[in-house]
This record gives structure tokens, C-alpha cells and sequence, in this order.
């Protein structure tokens, strides 16, 4: 019991110190109550926030998915688990799946390829201006995600038609290609933005692992005559797997949440062509896409999302069970 | 050096070390020009923030005004009023901050440095927020924000942005707090200061790294915060951040683009600014926390 001594506190010491020397009980429940007062007044802010906008909300949604519900006033119309059945049989929903599943499943890899690569070179101790270079690909992480998308309109507003002249010129496409008006293009789009901007993450995630190897690890296997890819296959990517799978689930759990870059670029369209599950959401929650005109219907937004939450922490605890298989049967092969 | 084959011990050295040295000019190299790449679409966004709304078409992708159009800048500033976007952006960042610092830096505090009834249950609440599902709470937010009479203020805005970040920071400040020197509470005491004192005169001033790195990680994703102030500002326009103003202005007027140029770097510029200035708390934070 290390209590903070303050002079309001010091009776409460005195009192228990006197308690250690002859075998009487611990103060009342009360008496170490009022002793932490100070303790509960500074807990206060972050509870009452905790509470409030994180820990209610959890289970307030829970309550509205029971609901037929367009946001106005308080849900009347109770229709059980209707609204989860409605969400399992819409096809839109499963797209959205779908497009947030092919997002993150093109995403995580290439942008983790690359960081990885990047990190391996900016390692290098003997590399002068690390650090800058470091900031240089680190920059877009700093960037808002909507501006980004801006920027990107912005880009494909301009030289859009450029590049299709180009294009076309050296004979890759045949006609125009309209960048955000296909839904496939559009999913690219997205896509090579979303590598982009949240590559740096990565890039000073791997940096921090690789710091963690220990130098001397590297000189005796120098010493003992390993090649550059025998390090890495047998030190750096043993050493760098504890950190490297936090990297992996990481960037899954934040693409799986991938919002910001489509709202603004596609809006979810054309014709739900781009939609991914949080901006579904969103548009049932609080209205129709740029598209469709819809009511919005808070209950079924909320089933959406809470069916959502549950295939995601299926899909988490998946993954850690894949890892941990992997790494069961490489421990268990030979050394 | 990527490109290096490793010598063998026969090689002449000085062949060796010429090798070496291309090999790193040669790294230096693609690092380089894929570092300005890699910025292009951001070095273009500050060009053209400068050009004519002719040169904007007729330059197409290079990046290079055709001129110094900075009206461009008070156009943007005052007729698309990103100016109060600006300022809407600075209270809303500014506020999350300092409710962020005091709320868990206070908490942080108090679980690592005292023992009380109930602390463990405390820290367990904290910990278990981490891996409930998220999902889509922003429903029972609004609702609860209309309840209290805060809905189309800042106030909301600050107050939910400020929650996401509560557990993290919590965590960050209590790890901190926890490394450091008992001697100091006991100094403190001795020379008569009381619990807040000790708190605000001694410890708070001492964990300046950790106030950096929580403050810079805060700050930056207030800023650039989308949903939150996309949801809370839907029917009062002149409430909205810089990145709802940016969207918005895109939606209703999709033809002024150099006014678009000029307004995301109005919203990058500040942002790019202070990480520069700070960025070695927001690497080691960044750092730390995958370490941990």
C-alpha cells in the first residue's frame, strides 16, 4: 500500500501504521473511501466521458436495433429481430461486405510489402538522412483523409483526361476511362489512395520492430559467414514476427473501418458501386447516397452495425487462431 | 545499399568501398525522387492553389503556378468562408485537447500513483472498452448529445471527438506516471504542498514528453477528424471544420477549383507545420505504442 501522503491523507496513515504494529483491523470501508476522495475527484472527467460516450453507446445501439426507428423522437415501433433479418437478406449489405473485404485484402498486403522494404532500407545505420527520408512518406499519414480525397478529385479533374490521352496514345485502353464514374476504376481509386495515405503508420511501425533486434545479433551472424538473405530469413524475420503480426492485425482493423476516402470520393456510388459497410451505415442512419434519396432508419443502421461488429471479432479471433497455428507448426518443424 | 552483393573476403577493399558508395548514391537517388513522388499530389495541391483558374487546366500536371493568383487564398478565405471553417477547426481542436490532457492525465495519475476502493474495477473498465466492439455507436452519441441540449454546438463536437482518443491517452499517461521517481511526491510533501499541488506544480510539469506526444496525437486527429464534425454540424453549416467545409464546398460548388486547391492547403498547412516541429513525440509515441 503505497498511499499518496498529502497532510489531509496523514491521519488515515498514522492510523494504519499504528494498525501494522499490533494486529488490529484495516480501516472501514468508509474511512478508505473518504482517504481516496481526492483519487475519485481526478477519476471523474475521464469516467463520466467513458461512460457517457463510449461505454453507453455500446449498449444503447443494442437496444435500437430492436426498433423500427427513422431517429425522430424516441423508437415506438418494436419489431424484434426483424431488423437483422432485413440486414441478412440485403444484397447491398453483402456488397458493401464485399467491397470492404476486397479493400482490405488488397490493401493490407501491398501496403505492408512496401513499408516493410522501406523500413529494411531506412534501417540502415550507415544511411544518411534516415530521418528525413522517414518524413517524407510519413507525411500523408498527417493528412486529413476527406482533404485527400479532395485532392484527389481535384487531381482526376484535371489531369484525368490527360492521362487518358495518354493512355490511349501507347494503346493501354481503348476509349476514356471515366475514373470515379466505374465502379471498378473508383474501387482502384480508392484503393492506391488508402496505401498511400496510411502507409507511413506502417513504415514507423516496422522502423520500431527492426530497432528492437539487437545489433549484436546482426555481427555474429556476419561473423559466422550468413549472406544478406540469410539474415533476413533467419533473424530479422523470426525477431520482427511478434511486432510484425500487431502490425498485421492493425492495419486489418483499420481498414475494415475504411470511411473518410469513400464518402468523400465516391460517396458509396455509382449505384452503390463503391459502397463499403461504414458508409452503408451511414447512409441508412441519416439518409440517402448522392444517388438514392432513402428515409433513414436508425434501428436497421444499428442491426447493420452490430452484425458488422460481430463478423469483425469473428474475423479477429480467426486470425489470431491462423497465427497461432503458423506458429505452432513452425516451432515444431525442425530448427 | 539494397543493391550491394555482400563481399566476399577476397574482394580488394578499395573496389569494395567504391562499390559501396555508388550503391548508397544510388539508394540516395530513389529514395529521393520517390520521396517527391510520393508528395507529388501534394506539392501539385500547393501549385495550383496558386494559379489562374485558366492555368489550372492548361498546366495540367505540373506543378508550377502560372503566377502568384493569391487572391485565390482570400477568395477561399472569405467567399467559401473557410475562414470560419479556420477558426471552427482551431476551437474544436484546441478544446479536444485540453479536455483530453486534463481528463486522462488527471486519471492517469491518480490509478498509477494511488491505491483507493475500487481501482482495479477502474482500470478494468478502461481496459475492456478497448475490446468491446465499436461499431457504430455515433447513434446513442447523438441521441444523448440531443438529450443534454449540446446538439449544432461546438461544445458536441469537442466533447465526442475528445472521448475516442480517452482510453489510449489514459493508458499512455499511466505508464508514464508509474516510471516515475517516489522521492518527488514525498519532496512535494514535506514542503507543504497539497494533493492538487503536487499534482499541477510537480508531477503534471514533469511528464512535459508524454503532454507532447498525447497533446500532438490529439491534435492531429481533431483536426483531420471527418465523421464526427461531418455528423454533429449536418444542419449548421457555419459550424463546420476545415475537412467538412472542404466537402461541402466540393458538393455545391464542384467547378471553383483553384478555391479547392487553396482551401486544402489552408487545412494541410497548419497540420504539416506542427508535426514537422513535434514529430519526434508523435514517432516515438507511434513507436512505443506497437513496442508495448
Amino acid at each position: 500500500m503505497q498511499l499518496l501522503d498529502t497532510p489531509a491523507s496523514r491521519p488515515q496513515t498514522d492510523g494504519r501504521e499504528a494498525g501494522r504494529a499490533a494486529p488490529r483491523p484495516r480501516p472501514g470501508v468508509f474511512q478508505r473511501l473518504w482517504a481516496g476522495r481526492r483519487s475519485y475527484l481526478y477519476l471523474t472527467p475521464l469516467m463520466v466521458l467513458l461512460v457517457a460516450f463510449v461505454l453507453y453507446p455500446i449498449f444503447g445501439s443494442l437496444i435500437y436495433t430492436l426498433y423500427s426507428w427513422n431517429g425522430i423522437g424516441s423508437p415506438q415501433n418494436f419489431v424484434g429481430l426483424d431488423n437483422f433479418r432485413q440486414i441478412v437478406h440485403d444484397s447491398i449489405f453483402w456488397q458493401a461486405v464485399e467491397h470492404t473485404f476486397v479493400y482490405a485484402i488488397i490493401v493490407v498486403p501491398v501496403q505492408l510489402l512496401i513499408a516493410l522494404v522501406l523500413a529494411l532500407v531506412l534501417n540502415n545505420k550507415k544511411l544518411r538522412f534516415s530521418a528525413f527520408y522517414r518524413t517524407l512518406f510519413f507525411l500523408p499519414v498527417v493528412a486529413s483523409p476527406a482533404v485527400v480525397g479532395v485532392v484527389v478529385q481535384l487531381l482526376l479533374s484535371n489531369f484525368g483526361d490527360t492521362f487518358n490521352n495518354w493512355l490511349m496514345d501507347v494503346h493501354v485502353i481503348g476509349r476514356p476511362v471515366d475514373w470515379l464514374g466505374n465502379p471498378t476504376i473508383a474501387m482502384g481509386v480508392i484503393i492506391v489512395v488508402g496505401i498511400w495515405q496510411t502507409l507511413g503508420y506502417n513504415l514507423v511501425y516496422f522502423l520500431a520492430g527492426l530497432q528492437t533486434i539487437p545489433e549484436d545479433v546482426y555481427e555474429a551472424a556476419k561473423i559466422d559467414g550468413a549472406g544478406r538473405l540469410r539474415t533476413f530469413r533467419a533473424i530479422t524475420v523470426p525477431l520482427l514476427r511478434p511486432v510484425g503480426l500487431m502490425i498485421v492485425i492493425l492495419a486489418f482493423i483499420g481498414s475494415f473501418q475504411v470511411f473518410d476516402i469513400v464518402q468523400v470520393l465516391t460517396g458509396g456510388g455509382p449505384y452503390y458501386g463503391t459502397e463499403v459497410v461504414n458508409t452503408y451505415i451511414y447512409h441508412l442512419a441519416f439518409g440517402g447516397t448522392m444517388d438514392t434519396a432513402t428515409q433513414p432508419d436508425v434501428g436497421l443502421a444499428s442491426a447493420a452495425s452490430f452484425f458488422y461488429g460481430l463478423m469483425l471479432i469473428v474475423f479477429a479471433v480467426l486470425q489470431v487462431l491462423i497465427f497461432r497455428s503458423i506458429a505452432k507448426r513452425r516451432g515444431a518443424g525442425p530448427a | 545499399m539494397a543493391i550491394l552483393v555482400s563481399s566476399r573476403g577476397r574482394a580488394p577493399r578499395r573496389r569494395t568501398s567504391a562499390r559501396r558508395i555508388a550503391g548508397m548514391s544510388v539508394t540516395h537517388l530513389v529514395l529521393l525522387v520517390g520521396g517527391i513522388l510520393w508528395l507529388f499530389p501534394l506539392l501539385w495541391t500547393l501549385g495550383s492553389s496558386l494559379k489562374s483558374d485558366n492555368g489550372f487546366f492548361a498546366k495540367g500536371l505540373n506543378p508550377l503556378p502560372d503566377g502568384l493568383h493569391v487572391s485565390n487564398y482570400s477568395n477561399a478565405w472569405q467567399e467559401a468562408s473557410f475562414g470560419s471553417y479556420f477558426l471552427n477547426t482551431v476551437v474544436v481542436s484546441g478544446g479536444t485537447v485540453i479536455l483530453t490532457l486534463l481528463a486522462t492525465s488527471m486519471a492517469g495519475y491518480v490509478l498509477a500513483r494511488t491505491r483507493f476502493p475500487g481501482r482495479k474495477v477502474c482500470i478494468g473498465l478502461v481496459s475492456v472498452t478497448l475490446f468491446l466492439p465499436h461499431g457504430y455507436t455515433i447513434i446513442p452519441i447523438f441521441d444523448l448529445i440531443r438529450e443534454v441540449h449540446l446538439l449544432n454546438t461546438l461544445w458536441a463536437v469537442i466533447i465526442v471527438q475528445a472521448s475516442t482518443g480517452l482510453v489510449f491517452s489514459t493508458f499512455l499517461f499511466m505508464g508514464y506516471f508509474s516510471t516515475m521517481d517516489k522521492g518527488l511526491e514525498d519532496a512535494a510533501k514535506v514542503d507543504g504542498a497539497s494533493f492538487n499541488q503536487t499534482f499541477f506544480r510537480v508531477m503534471l510539469p514533469l511528464s512535459g514528453p508524454m503532454i507532447a506526444t498525447v497533446g500532438l496525437f490529439t491534435f492531429i486527429s481533431a483536426w483531420n477528424s471527418f465523421f464526427i464534425p461531418l455528423v454533429f454540424t449536418l444542419s449548421k453549416s457555419n459550424l463546420r471544420t476545415l475537412p467538412v467545409g472542404m466537402y461541402a464546398f466540393l458538393g455545391e460548388n464542384s467547378t471553383q477549383w483553384t478555391f479547392v486547391a487553396a482551401g486544402s492547403v489552408i487545412t494541410l498547412v497548419p497540420i504539416v507545420v506542427i508535426f514537422l516541429l513535434l514529430q519526434r513525440y508523435f514517432v516515438n509515441g507511434l513507436a512505443g505504442a506497437i513496442k508495448g
